[in-house]
């Protein structure tokens, strides 16, 4: 692939991208979310059409305009969220689509048995189930469904979307090892991931996407989770650090031993402790995935803690549902604007009183004054430049980042005592960017206690009054973000917390962030 | 089409009644009957004089209450299927409050009012309780709500048709039904001389309809409620609990069905019967809420347009030789060509498949 480029809107998405893929080789595509790893494969496996560049297949110059093309290529994805259909067989998903016929009937028998020579030939596990329903198994199981899938379409090229994001640590294991084993039978694959060992344990060659940028290849021998880490994070716009006094303000928000479960049960924070004064903002960097977002959804009531508490102006609120926090005054700027910041079919209007359900004067007595939300919508778009300056447009009409504005403007009008900002920029244009983090230090020196979770680093040096690192599930360390360079804070992404003294800790005075 | 205006809305709606009007007479005539006597007796069934026209505003008044019984739980999207049942509880419930609590009371209009509204009453809680229970088995259980609303009908009828047998049956009574309520609790005449039409009915279902459109409209819970609807990641981020809001949406769904369910058994009955036998508004509801796209006012449009439907159906089965089933047939054609387009573009909306938001 050289030079693919894909905009969405006036959001490039794809900037210039080359990649290459060896045969027989595993090349790992590594990158936050939103860095364009998902919508390069996409563009690959005909998904969705490239604004400019090519894409050639063993040396043939190659279009494709739908995955059928692709599959004729011989390049299969298999996607984060599988594509089988639950209440039908393994088998059944298997040839779905290309069923082997004979006289005009389905031939099953001729299907089972190259569906077995498949399975056989790389020793998976999938051919005792061939006649299970795929809602029977377990997720490692449909997996292996899926590429036998793809290999059964006469798959070369593989492309695995996030592969490990829905497994448990034995069948990440197994997978690896699957994987390993189809490259030494000459396939080829692209593995998506933004998780650094996984990419160092099995693949070949990787390549780091940024912002859309590739920011370069490497070869796994020659590389180390460090230098992985600051390709992944690492500057991009030099930010100049605003001078600051320190916060001496009361902690207005704590937690201690904090233990939180995401959906599969599974333990993402582990015993973390923190706490925020009044005119202080906490950064919390670390690689996505490392317990950030379980931890915000406790700290903000979304999320129930399987441990520990959290407690605000000194009073426990761990029990407290999200409706009460808000009241309280803990207002949050979500990690997802599509899904949860906004309603995407309601307008401006509609969307100014999402979160504000219990705020006077937007509701009283359980009444909608719909005249003053109209008037606070309008007020929010004028003070934090949202275009178009239209309060009756529909929230999906808006770009990333005037809908991002929105709500940045919606959550600081709520007058709160803490602000929990949650990748308050990702996927935001730059001029955007800038005026969300001169409202954030603003808020600070009103003398609010903010919490930014962020995996840009200079995002987090610039705002930051200290830098607590996150790494699987615990903070690692708490930094001085003056004092501490950015490869001091790729090592501690990665994990590697080696630099006990070197880095000048902070003194923090109430309790503050340990590891 | 869903966000289609008003205006639109009524033309293609007109337009879908026309065409299915203009395929069902055809069959008609490819039947042998005569069509023409067909399309006037149609006509004179649905708007045909005094007594033609209370009855299809009974039909009316029960199709607008139904329908707005699904139309809130849609709008919140819960798909409850359930509304026949919880209308059919609101129901017994009116006539056995009623009845038990007649001789506690004065005889006459004082007496007779204040049952109707204890009877109201009482049929409304009914159906927001059977309304709730599968709500709660959502929320608490994380059971289909389709899959247990459909198959709470079939026990509400079931129970509800073996206690007028039984326990519940009147003394003397041959049919299984419950006794009659007195003579004097009844919503009076006006306008319309009718047995089992009173413009009190068709007020009360009218009442109904703007109160939910004022808490749709203005309410928190309303806004809690269609937000859960819209985009529940986006409710749940503002505060609203999943669990909370789709038991008080079932409750507030099913206590519209048990309103329906007392004027029903108030207005039209005075006695309770075996509920298999009493005509499917719960169902019917829900082509005319999809007709409606679910909207509160739309309703009362589509409520007198699928009440017109069925009196006329009822006047031709009675004063023609045309079968039954024909007519069923040519209803239903209506029903398919006005509502159906309007559930497929809603399912397709809701599973990601395709169509317009």
């Amino acid at each position: 692939m050289e030079g693919i480029t894909k905009r969405f809107g006036d959001v490039v998405a794809n900037d210039n991208v080359d990649f290459s893929l060896e045969e027989g080789s595993i090349h790992a595509l590594l990158g936050e979310n939103g860095s364009g790893k998902t919508t390069l494969m996409s563009v690959l496996y005909g998904l969705y059409e490239k604004n400019a560049g090519t894409i050639s297949v063993n040396g043939e110059t190659r279009t494709f305009d739908s995955p059928r093309d692709a599959m004729d290529a011989g390049i299969g994805m298999i996607h984060q969220h599988f594509q089988l259909v639950d209440t039908m067989t393994v088998l059944q998903n298997i040839i779905l689509g290309h069923e082997p016929t004979s006289s005009g009937l389905v031939d099953k028998d001729s299907a089972r048995a190259d569906i077995e020579e498949i399975c056989s030939h790389y020793d998976f596990n999938v051919d005792q189930h061939l006649d299970t329903k795929v809602q029977d198994l377990d997720l490692g199981s449909r997996q292996r469904v899926e590429i036998v899938k793809s290999l059964y379409r006469g798959a070369d090229i593989l492309i695995l979307d996030e592969p490990t994001a829905v497994l448990t640590p034995q069948e990440i294991e197994d997978l690896l090892d699957v994987m390993e084993e189809l490259a030494d039978a000459g396939h080829s694959l692209i593995f998506i991931t933004h998780k650094l060992g996984e990419a160092l344990q099995t693949a070949d060659e990787i390549t780091v996407l940024r912002d859309g940028e590739a920011i370069g290849t490497v070869d796994t021998a020659e590389t180390s989770e460090e230098e992985l880490a600051r390709m992944m994070v690492g500057r991009e716009i030099q930010f100049d650090r605003p001078s600051r006094d320190p916060s001496t303000g009361a902690s207005v928000l704590e937690a201690s031993g904090l233990r939180v479960r995401d959906d599969r049960d599974l333990e993402q924070v582990s015993g973390v402790d923190l706490s925020v004064q009044e005119g202080e903002i906490l950064g919390i960097a670390g690689v996505q995935g490392n317990g950030q977002t379980e931890l915000v959804e406790a700290l903000t009531g979304l999320r129930d803690v399987d441990s520990g508490s959290v407690q605000f102006h000194g009073k426990d609120i761990t029990e407290t549902n999200r409706r009460q926090r808000i009241k309280d005054g803990i207002a949050y700027i979500p990690e997802d604007r599509t899904t949860e910041g906004l309603v995407q079919d309601y307008t401006l209007v509609r969307n100014a009183l999402l979160g504000n359900q219990t705020v006077e004067p937007f509701v009283e007595n359980g009444m909608i004054d719909w005249d003053s939300v109209d008037e606070h919508a309008g007020d929010i778009i004028e003070e934090y430049d949202v275009q178009p300056p239209d309060k009756s447009t529909e929230a999906k009409s808006l770009s990333g980042g005037n809908q991002q504005k929105f709500i940045v403007g919606r959550e600081i009008e709520h007058n709160p005592d803490v602000m929990i900002a949650s990748h308050p920029t990702r996927g935001v244009d730059i001029g955007s960017i800038e005026f969300i983090h001169d409202r954030l230090l603003e808020l600070r020196e009103s003398g609010m206690g903010i919490v930014v979770v962020s995996s840009k680093l200079d995002e987090i040096q610039k705002l930051s009054d200290r830098i607590a690192v996150m790494y699987e599930g615990e903070f690692i360390d708490t930094v001085d973000p003056v004092e501490t360079t950015e490869e001091e804070l790729g090592m501690l992404m990665a994990g590697h917390n080696t630099t006990e003294g070197d880095i000048p800790r902070e003194n923090t005075p109430s309790g503050g962030v340990q590891s | 089409m869903l966000r289609a205006s008003v205006f639109e809305r009524l033309a293609i709606a007109t337009a879908s009644t026309a065409l299915a009007l203009i395929i069902g007479v055809s069959i008609v005539a490819a039947a042998g009957y005569d069509p023409v006597q067909f399309i006037t007796s149609m006509i004179e069934g649905a708007l045909g004089g005094q007594s033609a026209i209370a009855r299809t505003l009974r039909f009316s008044t029960l199709f607008i209450l139904t329908g707005v019984a699904v139309a809130v739980a849609f709008r919140a999207g819960v798909f409850n299927i359930g509304v026949q049942g919880q209308f059919v509880v609101g129901g017994i419930t009116t006539i056995m409050s009623i009845i038990w609590m007649a001789p506690l009371l004065p005889e006459g209009v004082v007496g007779g009012v204040a049952l109707i509204i204890i009877g109201s009453l009482a049929g409304t809680l009914a159906g927001g309780a059977y309304g709730a229970l599968p709500g709660a088995l959502k929320a608490y259980a994380d059971a289909n709500v389709i899959i247990t609303t459909i198959m709470l009908n079939f026990i509400a009828t079931g129970v509800v048709g073996w206690l007028v047998q039984n326990p519940l049956r009147g003394e003397g009574n041959a049919a299984p039904n419950t006794e009659r309520i007195p003579e004097y609790v009844s919503f009076p005449n006006i306008l319309f001389d009718s047995p089992s039409f009173s413009v009190i009915g068709l007020g009360i279902a009218l009442a109904t309809v703007v109160v939910i459109y004022v808490v749709m409209e203005r309410s928190r819970f309303g806004y809690d409620m269609v937000t859960s609807g819209h985009q529940e990641s986006a409710a749940t981020y503002s505060g609203v609990s999943a669990k909370q809001t789709v038991v008080s949406t079932m409750a507030l769904s099913g206590m519209v069905a048990g309103i329906a369910g007392a004027v029903f058994a108030i207005m039209i009955q005075g006695y309770y019967t075996d509920p298999s036998g009493i005509g499917t508004y719960g169902f019917d509801a829900i082509a005319v809420s999809l007709l409606a796209a679910n909207n509160p006012l739309g309703i009362i449009p589509a409520g007198l347009l699928f009440g017109g439907l069925e009196s006329a159906g009822s006047h031709i089965g009675i004063y023609t030789d045309v079968p039954v089933q024909l007519i069923d047939g040519v209803i239903g054609l209506v029903i398919l060509f006005v509502a159906v387009p309007e559930l497929f573009r809603m399912a397709a909306v809701r599973t990601g498949l395709g169509g317009d938001r």
